[in-house]
C-alpha cells in the first residue's frame, strides 16, 4: 500500500504514514508501526512537527479546544467557582456533548473585579463561554457577548426578562443580578 | 434450517437458483447518510435484504448506572419490522434479535475506539425491512458504514458475509432458499486487517467445509469491503464538490 500524501482522503482504517516517519496526531491511531486513520477525512502533515492528523470531513463528533466557545448549565456553585453541565458547542448544535463538566473560577468571570459570585450566576443558569484551558476544561465569560444567555427567577423558577443590565421576574417581579451576555434571552447562540 | 426434503436442486451445472455461481454475491446497494435525524445512517440492500442503520453518539448514557467510567458503551438494537418476512412477525424483541443484537454489538465493539468517550454511549439501530437470509450480515455492514458517515473514531470498517452448504457443496452468501433448506449457514465479520470478530454456525460442516467456507466469506468480505469504501468515498467526495459550488 503507499504512503498518503497531503489532502489525500481517507478511511477508517486507512494507512497514513510509518511511526519512523511521522508523528501520529488527531483523529489517528498507532498499530504494529504504522500509522492509521480513525476517521473519514483528509490527511493533513505539519512539515514543522512531522505530525500526521486527518481532518474529519464527515459529521465528527466535536472536540472541545481551546478557543472554542460552548454552552452549559449550571450545576453547582462553589466560593469561587461555578460548575457547568456542557451541552453543546457553537456550531455544533445539533450534537449534544456527552457527560462534559467545565468551570469557571471567578477570575474568569469578567474584566473586572468579582465580589460575590452568587450575583453573576445562579443555579441552573444557561451560560455561553469560551474555553481557556482545554484539559482542565476551563472557561471564561471576560467578553460582552458572554456569559448567562437564560436564567430563572430564584424565588418562582420563572423565566427572567432582561431589564436594562439586570434581570427581573415577570410574574413576582423580582429582580436579580448576573453576568449577563448580550445575546441574553434571544435564543441564538 | 429445515433440511432438504430432497425435492430441491440447488445447483446445476454450477448455477444456483437465482442464477449465481457459488463464488458470487448477491448484488449490493450502499446509501449513506438517508436519515437526517441520526448522526450518521447507511441503507443498504444485499439481495433482498433491506436494511436501514443509525447511529447516535456518543451521547449521555440513561440509564445511568450503565456508563462506564473509562469508555464509551456501544448498544446495538436489531429489529425485524412486522412486514419483512413472509408471515406477519409479531413486533417487538424476541430471543432470536436479542441474541443477533448481542453477536453484532460483539461485533463491531473491537474496531471502535471508545475509550475515546468515557461515560457516554454510541447507540446503534437497525432495522430490517425485508429479510431473505442474512439479514445479521447486512445489519453489520449498514453499521459499520452508518458509524463511519457519524465520524466515530475507529480502527477500520467491520466487514460481514455468510457462506453456506447447499447440495453437499459450500456457496456464497446464501439466498433464503439455500438457507432454510440448506445443509450449513455461517456468517462471519471481519476486520480489515482479517481479524474474525464474529462466526456463528447453523448446521454441520466437515473440518475441510469449515475451512473452505470461512476461506469463501473471507473472499465475499473483501468485495463487500471495496463496495463499502466505494459507498463513503462517492458521499463525501459529492460533499466536498457541494461544498465547492456554494
Amino acid at each position: 500500500m503507499s504512503e498518503m500524501t497531503n489532502g489525500c482522503m481517507v478511511l477508517p482504517g486507512d494507512r497514513v504514514g510509518s511511526v519512523e516517519e511521522y508523528v501520529p496526531g488527531q483523529e489517528t491511531y498507532v498499530r504494529s508501526g504504522f500509522i492509521y486513520a480513525s476517521t473519514t477525512g483528509t490527511v493533513e502533515v505539519d512539515p514543522e512537527t512531522r505530525s500526521a492528523r486527518v481532518v474529519p470531513i464527515s459529521n465528527a463528533p466535536p472536540r472541545l479546544e481551546q478557543g472554542d466557545i460552548v454552552v452549559g448549565e449550571v450545576v453547582d456553585m462553589k466560593e469561587s467557582l461555578v460548575i457547568l453541565s456542557l451541552a453543546f458547542k457553537k456550531g455544533y448544535e445539533y450534537r449534544p456533548l456527552p457527560d462534559e463538566e467545565a468551570t469557571i473560577h471567578i477570575s474568569n468571570v469578567k474584566n473586572s473585579y468579582v465580589k460575590d459570585l452568587r450575583q453573576m450566576f445562579s443555579l441552573r443558569d444557561i451560560i455561553k463561554a469560551r474555553i481557556v484551558d482545554d484539559r482542565q476544561m476551563r472557561l471564561t465569560t471576560g467578553e460582552d457577548d458572554l456569559g448567562v444567555i437564560k436564567a430563572y427567577c430564584s424565588r418562582c423558577m420563572t423565566g427572567l426578562q432582561r431589564k436594562e443590565s439586570r434581570l427581573e421576574c415577570p410574574s413576582c417581579k423580582h429582580s436579580e443580578t448576573r453576568k449577563l451576555s448580550a445575546s441574553y434571552g434571544l435564543g441564538v447562540v | 434450517m429445515q433440511g432438504n426434503n430432497g425435492n430441491i436442486t440447488f445447483i446445476r451445472d454450477g448455477v444456483r437458483l437465482d442464477g449465481r455461481r457459488v463464488d458470487e454475491l448477491r448484488p449490493i446497494k450502499i446509501e449513506v447518510g438517508v436519515l437526517s435525524r441520526a448522526d450518521g445512517s447507511c441503507y443498504m440492500e444485499m439481495g433482498d435484504n433491506k436494511v436501514v442503520a443509525a447511529v447516535y453518539g456518543p451521547r449521555e448514557v440513561h440509564p445511568r448506572h450503565l456508563q462506564e467510567v473509562s469508555r464509551a458503551i456501544v448498544r446495538y438494537r436489531y429489529n425485524m419490522a412486522s412486514f419483512s418476512v413472509e408471515e406477519r412477525r409479531r413486533p417487538g424483541p424476541d430471543r432470536r434479535s436479542y441474541e443477533l443484537s448481542k453477536v453484532s454489538r460483539e461485533a463491531l465493539e473491537p474496531v471502535i475506539l471508545t475509550s475515546y468517550f468515557p461515560r457516554s454511549v454510541i447507540d446503534i439501530f437497525v432495522e430490517v425491512l425485508q429479510a431473505d437470509a442474512g439479514t445479521r450480515t447486512a445489519g453489520i455492514n449498514a453499521a459499520s458504514v452508518a458509524l463511519a458517515d457519524a465520524g466515530i473514531p475507529m480502527k477500520g470498517l467491520i466487514t460481514s458475509c455468510a457462506a453456506g452448504k447447499v447440495d453437499g457443496q459450500v456457496v456464497l452468501d446464501p439466498m433464503k432458499e439455500e438457507d432454510n433448506f440448506g445443509q450449513a449457514d455461517l456468517p462471519i465479520a471481519i476486520t480489515p486487517w482479517g481479524d474474525i470478530t464474529l462466526i456463528q454456525m447453523d448446521g454441520d460442516l466437515s473440518r475441510d467445509e469449515f475451512r473452505q467456507a470461512v476461506e469463501l466469506a473471507r473472499i465475499g468480505c473483501g468485495k463487500i469491503y471495496e463496495i463499502q469504501r466505494k459507498a463513503l468515498l462517492d458521499r463525501y467526495c459529492q460533499m466536498e464538490s457541494a461544498a465547492q459550488e456554494a
